[in-house]
């Protein structure tokens, strides 16, 4: 098991290397640099020649990307253009609001679904596995932003049950089991965006995993040797038909961290989805830059992890 | 004389389909005695894997048994509740299948498997359950069996797996074994171990056996009497000597003789013409009449009954009318 | 040979069915999927042809009537400048199911293609292919998308070029998940006896991948295709509504509803971004309704 992590994690070298390039090369395309758009009356044609050069922007490519990797291999993405701060302090302060928010999504998603997605499927085309099949399909459905605009307009503007925007209310300085409390109302309605899409999606794959399994042999099997009902299937189905779903969270790993960027910023939610609209509608380049390369290496982390799992619960792939 | 284990009383067993109703198993009579082993031979769709899962009452809905009674032991099964019954699977009647490649649990050992049936039927705590298993896998003839029974089923070859199948249902000294084409699966020489560790065990613990296949070859080797299905109804049956040299029934007969024998010289294989008939359109009158070749206007019209034809010898065949 | 009933006679006429044929009725059969062929139908009838019967076209601007709300004259309100919505809402129809059918045709081109090449080929075409794929799914989709997206903006591509752009972008991110579905199927069909009969006979290369192999997958490759055409059309909205993707004045439902970025316009002009939302959830879901539908019908292990 070892050998196969690093194994692997070697293996995502050459795939980090990769994707950087595609990125750079990505950026590259685009015409002028930050310094074209910065119309400061201040910089004159000299001053801005010479940060070009501090910055090694008058460079060729190949050599501009040098730089950076350098600057990568030791742990330093460079500063962002618009904060004027190192990149990885910008991911840093805005990542973990992301986080909680997604995380707080994805256990509540995992609670919900999975009963719903077993019930439903030792109860195929019954009144409840037609209305959570709706339900499922209406969340798959429904755009996410939309959704959250929807809800805004009920319950925050209309009703006034929840905030519209932000992470706390502004003017107050809760400490504490206050200040958890505050967050969690914030939380309410982008959670509850996030909740619907990844219900929807867990509760249709852990239903179709369960109704493969229950046509196995070895169900009848079980049911052969005497075995309740309920032993079977929460016994011997269940084992059987959780891993492939096990598997997903694992690719779910980094979208907890990238965050949901369309519904963080429709709540004003300071998490890294905002941060990246920024990046990219100011053309920060090396905040951009880190930001996607240290997602594609959760991505690939998750992946991993996926894989990890999958070995760890199924005794076919485990010993080989 | 001995007694009944099990004794079948037109017993069906229909499924209502988009198509149609699909009558599997059609009004079938039998009875197995007490250490006998019956062989139950047929084509694929005659019915006969139906008939054992009927016993056990393991018929997926929409599916149902519709009428007639199972009587084990004094027990008419068709009338028990779903928990009596569950007492009586893997216990009292324990079944064996065909795939033992996808029969077993993939996530879970051997041992734990056969354990879950000895504590559920034998109320063992778990040591001595674990223990009980490993004697079951050497019964069984599996090597290393201390071993093997902490090993999950990919670990283990076809024959094997069968072998650990065979082990977790003799485990509660089942009075009725069911094996539904146990061999089918398995190459032949695995196939001629299986059937000599069957034998062995019917032997020695005296349970009756309801061998279920479609290898002639099978049945001649093994049962004491056998039953031949087609289309959902039985249509011969008799001992296993009688029926081999003296068969009744067309359709047994066509059987018999599609057998290729290797030391005879023959030009052509002699099949049944036609196919089984689509159980959505059955022919009118004897199922078997439109592949018969001594079909006459009498079999065209109406179905023949089972009948004594001679001593201990049953057939469902108009051109025994009147025999008896 | 005794009389057949009119049933019997009904099925030997019919004949042996295609195993197309055969998924085609059972398809019919499924009343939630052929709902969802009906609503699609329906939204594109309204994109194709609401244009035409409007007696407004896009552009018209009417600056007596800015921002009013649902009248007879004008059904779902006009905006900010007076053009009519409802209008604007077919049009927008054109655009966003346009751009997801194009995108999801490009994915499906070069996905399965190269899927089936590196499932055919193996060895070190597989392993390229595959290690592209690799890096293209490291991405999170839509991070990836935006950055490129906005590059693209950069490029001062004209507006009503913007829409090819968005289509080639979303098109050329999609691929990698067919290719492995593509190819895991080809992987196990070529071991199969069909493939070394094929092989026994001397068939071509190319003419195995084409006609032997692939034929085979295309129930996957539909499914996938018919699914992934919801996916397209829903990254669509979201990129137009970030601005990233189609840009005014070429209207694209997604970008209708940008306008609810604005908290006055969200709460008292609902009749502005609420029916676009609703066209594509209406839209992507009928997709889903049909693409599963399908792919029960085309699966051949389906019992009921």
């Amino acid at each position: 098991m070892r050998q196969y992590i690093t194994r692997r994690l070697i293996q995502m070298i050459p795939i980090l290397i990769g994707v950087s390039i595609l990125l750079f090369c990505i950026l590259q395309m685009a015409p002028g640099d930050i310094l074209s758009a910065n119309v400061n009356p201040h910089m004159t044609a000299e001053i801005k020649q010479e940060l070009r050069h501090q910055m090694h922007l008058d460079q060729p490519a190949y050599v501009q990307y040098f730089y950076w990797m350098k600057g990568v291999v030791k742990g330093d993405f460079g500063d962002s253009y618009y904060f004027k701060q190192p990149v990885t302090t910008v991911i840093k302060t805005y990542i973990w609001n992301s986080f909680i928010l997604s995380l707080v999504s994805f256990i509540l998603s995992v609670i919900i679904s999975i009963p719903i997605g077993v019930v439903s499927a030792t109860r195929q085309y019954s009144k409840f596995d037609y209305f959570f099949t709706v339900v499922a399909l209406i969340g798959i459905s429904i755009p996410a932003f939309y959704f959250g605009l929807l809800l805004i307009k009920w319950f925050a503007v209309d009703l006034h049950a929840f905030p519209v925007s932000g992470m706390s209310t502004p003017g107050t300085n809760l400490r504490g089991i206050g200040a958890a409390g505050d967050t969690l109302y914030h939380m309410f309605l982008p959670c509850l965006v996030l909740t619907l899409g990844s219900v929807a999606e867990l509760m249709r794959y852990t239903r179709s995993s369960m109704l493969e399994v229950i046509k196995q042999d070895y169900i009848k099997t079980a049911r052969a040797k005497g075995l309740k009902e309920k032993v079977v299937i929460y016994k011997h189905a269940l084992r059987n038909a959780m891993i492939p779903v096990v598997t997903i969270f694992g690719m779910w790993l980094p979208s907890l961290f990238s965050g949901a960027i369309l519904t963080e910023s429709i709540f004003n939610w300071p998490g890294i989805g905002p941060i990246e609209l920024l990046a990219v509608n100011n053309r920060d380049y090396p905040l951009l830059m880190g930001i996607n390369l240290i997602l594609a290496l959760l991505t690939l982390l998750g992946n991993l992890l996926a894989d990890i799992t999958y070995a760890l619960i199924d005794p076919r792939i485990r010993l080989k | 004389m001995t007694e009944d284990l099990l004794s079948v009383r037109d017993l069906r067993t229909y499924f209502p389909t988009e198509d149609g109703l699909v009558k599997a198993v059609d009004g079938i009579s039998f009875k197995i005695k007490k250490g006998e082993m019956v062989g139950i031979v047929g084509e694929s769709g005659c019915g006969k894997s139906m008939t054992a899962m009927s016993i056990l009452r393991l018929i997926d809905p929409p599916g149902k048994i519709e009428s007639g009674e199972i009587l084990f032991d004094g027990v008419n099964l068709t009338k028990l509740k779903e928990t009596e019954i569950q007492k009586i699977r893997g216990g009292s009647i324990s079944i064996i299948f065909q795939e033992p490649m996808t029969s077993l649990n993939p996530v879970f050992t051997i041992g734990e498997q056969i354990e879950e049936a000895i504590m559920l039927h034998q109320g063992l705590d778990k040591e001595k359950a674990r223990e009980a298993a490993v004697k079951m896998l050497n019964t069984v003839g599996i090597p290393r069996a201390d071993e093997v029974v902490d090993e999950y089923p990919h670990e283990l070859s076809g024959g094997m797996r069968q072998r650990a199948m065979i082990a977790m249902a003799i485990s509660c000294n089942p009075k009725l074994l069911i094996a539904d084409e146990p061999t089918t699966a398995l190459d032949v020489t695995i196939q001629a171990q299986i059937l000599e560790l069957m034998k062995d065990l019917q032997n020695r613990l005296g349970s009756s056996v309801m061998l279920i296949t479609h290898d002639l070859g099978v049945i001649a080797e093994m049962a004491s009497y056998v039953i031949v299905m087609y289309a959902g109804k039985i249509v011969e049956e008799a001992e296993v000597t009688e029926l081999f040299k003296h068969a009744k029934h067309p359709y047994t007969m066509g059987l018999l003789q599609s057998k290729p024998v290797i030391v005879k010289d023959e030009d052509r294989l002699k099949s049944i013409p036609g196919q089984v008939p689509n159980p959505l359109h059955m022919p009118k009158g004897c199922y078997f009449h439109p592949r018969c070749e001594f079909a006459t206007d009498k079999c065209r019209e109406s179905q023949p009954q089972l009948k004594e034809v001679c001593e201990g010898h049953k057939a469902a065949c108009w051109l025994y009318e009147g025999a008896m | 040979m005794e009389a057949k009933t009119s049933e019997e006679v009904k099925l030997s006429e019919e004949g042996i069915m295609s195993p197309w044929r055969l998924a085609w009725r059972r398809l019919k059969r499924d009343k939630l999927a052929m709902l969802g062929l009906y609503i699609l139908a329906f939204m594109v009838l309204i994109s194709v042809i609401g244009p035409l019967l409007s007696p407004y076209t896009m552009e018209e601007m009417d600056l007596s009537n800015i921002q009013s709300p649902p009248s007879f004259k004008h059904p779902l309100g006009t905006d900010e400048v007076g053009r009519d919505e409802m209008t604007r809402l077919f049009y927008a129809g054109r655009i966003s199911l346009s751009v997801g059918l194009f995108a999801v045709v490009i994915s499906t081109v070069i996905g399965s293609a190269l899927g089936g090449i590196a499932g055919y080929y193996g060895g070190f075409v597989d392993t390229l292919i595959m290690r592209i794929v690799d890096i293209f799914m490291s991405f999170p989709f839509l991070p990836l998308l935006i950055t490129i997206a906005a590059v693209m903006s950069d490029w001062k591509v004209p507006p009503q070029y913007r829409m090819f752009v968005v289509m080639l972008l979303i098109g050329v991110l999609s691929w990698p998940s067919l290719t492995r579905i593509v190819r895991g199927q080809i992987l196990s069909l070529r071991e199969q006896e069909f493939m070394q009969a094929a092989e026994a006979l001397g068939i071509r290369d190319k003419s195995k991948i084409f006609r032997h192999l692939l034929p085979n997958t295309y129930a996957s490759i539909i499914v996938s295709a018919t699914l992934g055409l919801g996916g397209a059309i829903l990254t669509e909205s979201s990129l137009s509504f970030l601005g990233l993707g189609v840009t005014p004045p070429t209207p694209s439902w997604g970008q209708m509803i940008q306008v609810a970025r604005d908290v006055y316009t969200l709460q008292t002009q609902p009749w502005l971004w609420v029916p676009p939302g609703i066209c594509i959830f209406l839209t992507v879901m009928a997709i889903n309704l049909f693409g599963d539908g399908l792919r029960d019908a085309l699966d051949p292990r389906l019992n009921r």
